[in-house]
């Protein structure tokens, strides 16, 4: 009873952290989404509750729907395909290359590193830098082999986004791969040579089921931080041209922000917190233990 | 009595208390943004003679050297956590919008009473009312010109003083320097929501004041969509941006694309680019005003067909007291000490601007210069920025609508229909006609 009492102790400080950092916020942000909380205009003047009219007026809105799709193109195109199977891929190498005692893994391992060390502002720039029609690195090497300049951010700006968000975001998932695989037990996969099995059965039978928990906080984590993106787009292409770049993140900003409609900010991001909890919902079913 | 006793260390803290805070000075706290560094020295000269008039009042100045959206957004968060200073600089735009939210105090029982009133002209006192108050005044105002490179105007073959005939000589003008001058930029319009206010300010408001287009309806207060003129504006979008590919679709993309623009004018690879007055300062600053009176012309933006030739104007960024201020006449007194006719000519021969005051223009140092005496004399003939609340909603899907048509996604008459959906779904009832 007493080492019960000493545990509740010891979590009320995180609790209280919790509690204030982000379970009020959080219920201040759904609260708000209900009414027509604003810094500018006569509806900062006149504060209302307004019941579900943000959500309808959020379903109607085109310029939702548009960052809608976008964001799910942005999460699967550099979370999932990205981020998620090359980290893999990278880390199954590395990996292998340890195993093997391979030379220059270190150096491969140091180079996806660098892109996550990175500040994400500064990743944002650089890739601007590279990307920019008339003074940028892609474009003056396209130059030097006399290939005509592309128009980057204009003619595929998603892909040139979502290209900067593999490269930024790969190692997260790499270095959990990689400390995950220490931990299956080499033994199993010598029996499973001696059973016949291949590489990718051993993968398939053995690895997978083994850091099941763990590809799912990492497929949780890279969704969310994904879903939450703003810093690298916003540099890169400022969510344009257009809307083609907007994703839920942006649009809650620029409206929340650069409008300063909070309500109706605070709806947006509200949808993302259930979109985040859909994710969430269907990694921890796909993955569950059977 | 015991209890009494008990009760005097009480009663002598919160007469401490007491005293203190009757001692406490008065303060006054004026905040502005200042990237560029030319307003500080005017201010302080406004604060010292504040402070020589009023030596036992607390005045506390500070700069923020961030840009002004950014400003904009502290500025508002403090004011909704009922910490706004008493003085503060946004631009005049804003001024409905902070109106309507109860943000600012008219300054109609001052200006009245104030001498110095006189000097403004009547154009720029109705332009500060909102719902029959005077709520700022300006002193630099702002205005727009079409600039062109000289040098590659010759190069073109063209005349180097240019008067453009209408939007089709603009456009003609352009793909003559794009067909003859190569690895030039032969024109940029912004568009699109990268281009942030520009592209309502540079780019939409001067074509549609081109075709009388107006955006809001005073009297019923509500915004208007005429659409054969929204029409025309989307035209001239496309063919500048996709029939004719005359503007690189980059302006779109850039993160700042007027930087860019402004500078690649300035170096000459760009020819033709409707900006801001006060961009032609910072021309001067890096080449040298013999260098660029030489080689960038300016001339006033055309209507659809010619004439009448106009300028956007603006009232640029102004001072504003705030309502949750406690000493109102003070603050009064440091905004009318800005606003000396001195101070109004120097600050906008440094940063150029056509002044507010009638009075600045007259000095000679003033009057001396070239580009300012023409940016004075063109005020006459501008059409100001629309002043409206909700104007940042406004500017929002005006940068959609025009950004769909510019990057292709969607012709004219689709951007114009969803611009209509969208203004009814930001204002409720809008004047479509």
């Amino acid at each position: 009873m007493r080492r019960r009492k000493f545990l509740i102790l010891g979590i009320l400080p995180a609790i209280f952290l919790m509690t204030f950092l982000f379970v009020l916020p959080s219920l201040w942000g759904i609260y708000s989404s209900f009414t027509n909380m604003a810094l500018l205009g006569k509806e900062a003047a006149n504060f209302r509750f307004l019941g579900l009219e943000n959500y309808i007026k959020l379903f109607k809105d085109s310029s939702f729907y548009t960052s809608f799709v976008n964001t799910i193109y942005f999460v699967v195109g550099s979370a999932l395909i990205g981020q998620f199977l090359l980290g893999l891929i990278i880390a199954l190498l590395i990996d292998y290359a340890e195993k093997k005692k391979i030379p220059g893994r270190g150096i491969v391992y140091g180079i996806v590193l660098l892109a996550w060390i990175n500040p994400t502002l500064i990743a944002g720039f650089q890739w601007s830098a590279m990307y920019d029609y008339y003074y940028g690195t892609l474009n003056k090497f396209l130059n030097l082999l006399g290939i005509q300049k592309i128009n980057w951010l204009g003619t595929m700006p998603m892909l040139s986004v979502i290209v900067a968000n593999i490269w930024r975001g790969t190692a997260f998932t790499m270095l959990i791969w990689l400390s995950a695989l220490k931990t299956v037990p080499l033994e199993l996969y010598e029996a499973s040579k001696i059973d016949g099995a291949n590489a990718f059965n051993r993968f398939r039978y053995i690895t997978v089921p083994i850091l099941r928990d763990i590809i799912t906080v990492n497929l949780i984590q890279i969704t969310m931080a994904t879903m939450g993106a703003f810093l690298l787009i916003w540099a890169i292409t400022s969510g344009g041209p257009g809307l083609k770049t907007t994703t839920l993140s942006l649009f809650a900003y620029r409206t929340a922000f650069e409008a300063y409609r909070l309500g109706y900010g605070s709806a947006i991001a509200v949808i993302m917190l259930i979109i985040n909890l859909v994710f969430g919902i269907i990694y921890i079913r796909l993955f569950r233990r059977r | 009595m015991k209890k009494l006793l008990r009760l005097l260390p009480l009663l002598f803290i919160l007469l401490l208390l007491i005293t203190y805070s009757s001692a406490k000075p008065i303060t006054i706290k004026v905040w502005y943004p200042d990237e560029l560094g030319v307003k500080p020295k005017y201010v302080d000269k406004a604060a010292e003679d504040f402070r020589k008039a009023f030596p036992n009042v607390n005045l506390e100045v500070t700069r923020y050297k961030i840009p002004s959206g950014d400003f904009l957004t502290k500025l508002l968060l403090a004011i909704d956590a009922k910490e706004a200073p008493d003085v503060f600089h946004i631009g005049g735009t804003l001024m409905p919008e902070f109106v309507d939210a109860g943000y600012i105090r008219p300054l109609t029982a001052y200006l009245v009473k104030w001498e110095d009133w006189k000097h403004y002209p009547k154009s720029i006192k109705d332009a500060v009312r909102y719902k029959g108050h005077y709520y700022t005044i300006p002193y630099g105002l702002d205005v727009r010109w079409l600039y062109y490179r000289k040098d590659i105007f010759e190069k073109a073959g063209l005349p180097v003083d240019w008067k453009p005939k209408g939007w089709d000589d603009i456009l003609n003008t352009a793909l003559k320097i794009k067909n003859s001058v190569p690895n030039v930029i032969p024109y940029v319009i912004y568009a699109g929501v990268a281009g942030a206010g520009g592209t309502v300010n540079h780019g939409y408001v001067p074509l549609l004041y081109g075709v009388k287009g107006v955006a809001y309806d005073v009297k019923s207060g509500k915004y208007v969509i005429e659409t054969s003129a929204v029409k025309k504006v989307l035209d001239f979008y496309k063919k500048a941006f996709i029939d004719l590919k005359l503007v690189p679709q980059e302006v779109l993309t850039l993160p700042k694309p007027w930087t860019t623009m402004r500078e690649k004018l300035g170096a000459g690879e760009l020819a033709i680019l409707f900006e801001g007055g006060w961009v032609y300062g910072g021309w001067v600053t890096r080449y040298g005003l013999e260098n660029v009176e030489k080689t960038i012309g300016y001339t006033l933006m055309p209507s659809e067909k010619g004439a009448p030739y106009f300028t956007v104007g603006g009232l640029g960024t102004c001072w504003y007291i705030s309502s949750q201020s406690k000493n109102p006449d003070l603050a009064w007194e440091f905004i009318k000490r800005f606003n000396t006719r001195e101070i109004v000519a120097k600050i906008n021969i440094e940063d150029p601007h056509p002044v507010a005051r009638l009075d600045s223009a007259e000095l000679p140092e003033f009057k001396g210069i070239k580009y300012l005496y023409d940016c004075t004399q063109i005020l006459a003939q501008a059409k100001f920025e629309p002043m409206a609340p909700g104007i940042s909603k406004f500017g929002n899907r005006v940068q959609l609508m025009t950004g769909r048509v510019a990057s292709g996604e969607m012709s004219p008459d689709e951007a114009l229909r969803k611009f209509i959906e969208e203004m009814r779904m930001d204002f409720g009832e809008v004047i479509v006609k």
